[in-house]
């Protein structure tokens, strides 16, 4: 499974998402997208919003810290 | 699938300031206790920039403030569980009862921290922009609109910081303030007055927003002459104020007219063992040092009313 978690530096949330995909031996890929404008836009046109953090996770997306959508996807139970 | 019911000294909801010093202190003595949060441990500091009136610190980011008060409940023992999510409390002076997603929870005492959330901002674009120009939380979201124009709606100490924080990646910052006055600390509006990107607009009031596919224009109108216009920026930031959190606790707990959990002095509500701290309270002032200090008093009281129990 490929997963990718787009962030900014200050996001709490981006950090809880990542604390519960570590938690559950989930492995990431992390974007950064302050100061990098075109990962940005990247993240922007995937999720059609411009909130962190949003997760690709095999071409599904994900916004914000969804635990119940997490779950589902990496059957944490 | 029946759950487990747990038995502890003391459960707490919401893990803000008043939340962790209500579990230090109940560490420290010796109570058998678990927080739950399951948004942020730290509360709204988490999701402030930076920090100027705690004692000792001269100024903080409040993540940071956040972290230091997590570690020092985790140093203490404290137990806290970042991930469960409470469906359901039953709660009389005799019993109480907190299911989750995992468990049940029978607790002797129960302090209600769960603090407030952001309001959203009443325009009728408002669901339809969320997360596309409309934002709450500039700390997550303002690194996104680098060299965009911003606006901010609000009066208060949050919308004058998270106001200043935003300059940092914004070309400009928009104060839209349906008043002739802020209601924030004098030194922050200070700092903001004088900013080069900041631009206020006194007596506007935002009546909504406008855009194809994100935001890219805000309706405002004037609130002493009625005069309505439109100015183009990216992003509309609003702090607005919070409502507290009591949606669970209605049924037994007793609330203002706001929602806000009534108390007496020791912080315990209408129901004998349940205490409440922090902004989740009915008071005046909602400050960190406010809740802090709610805290201190909601533990010391639970611990003095279960060691009573524990006797008779």
């Amino acid at each position: 499974m490929s997963v990718t978690i787009y962030t900014t530096n200050t996001c709490p949330w981006c950090d809880k998402t990542k604390e519960y995909l570590r938690a559950n031996g989930v492995s990431y890929n992390e974007i950064n997208v302050a100061k990098n404008k075109e990962a940005a836009m990247a993240m922007i046109q995937k999720s059609g919003q411009r909130a962190v953090p949003v997760l690709d996770v095999d071409g599904s997306i994900i916004i914000g810290f969804d635990k119940s959508r997490l779950d589902k996807l990496f059957n944490i139970r | 699938m029946d759950k487990d019911i747990k038995d502890l000294d003391l459960l707490i909801l919401g893990g803000g300031p008043a939340g962790l010093t209500a579990a230090m202190y109940g560490a420290r003595a010796k109570l058998e206790l678990l927080l739950i949060e399951n948004q942020m441990v730290g509360g709204q500091v988490r999701s402030s920039y930076t920090i100027e009136n705690y004692p000792g610190f001269k100024t903080i980011e409040g993540s940071k403030l956040a972290e230091f008060m997590k570690d020092q409940a985790l140093e203490l023992g404290v137990k806290i569980d970042e991930f469960d999510k409470i469906l359901k409390v039953t709660l009389s002076h005799n019993e109480k009862l907190i299911e989750t997603e995992k468990f049940i929870y029978r607790p002797k005492a129960l302090i209600i921290s769960t603090g407030g959330a952001p309001k959203k901002l009443p325009i009728p674009n408002e669901n339809n922009f969320s997360g596309k120009g409309i934002h709450y939380c500039a700390v997550c979201d303002g690194a996104v609109y680098e060299d965009c124009t911003l606006g901010v709606v609000g009066g208060g100490n949050s919308a004058l910081e998270e106001a200043l924080f935003l300059t940092k990646f914004a070309s400009k910052v928009i104060m839209i303030r349906r008043y002739d006055y802020f209601k924030g600390e004098k030194a922050t509006l200070e700092n903001l007055l004088k900013h080069p990107k900041v631009e206020v607009l006194y007596n506007w009031d935002l009546v909504d927003v406008k855009g194809d596919m994100f935001v890219n224009k805000a309706m405002i109108k004037n609130t002493k002459t009625g005069e309505e216009k439109e100015i183009c920026l990216d992003a509309v930031f609003g702090y607005i104020g919070n409502e507290p959190k009591t949606d669970l606790f209605r049924e037994y707990i007793e609330l203002n007219n706001e929602g806000y959990i009534l108390t007496d002095a020791n912080m315990e509500t209408n129901i004998k063992g349940v205490y409440a701290a922090g902004d989740v309270r009915e008071k005046v002032f909602r400050q960190i040092t406010t809740a802090v200090a709610d805290g201190t008093i909601a533990a010391l009281a639970a611990e003095k009313y279960i060691a009573d129990k524990k006797i008779y």
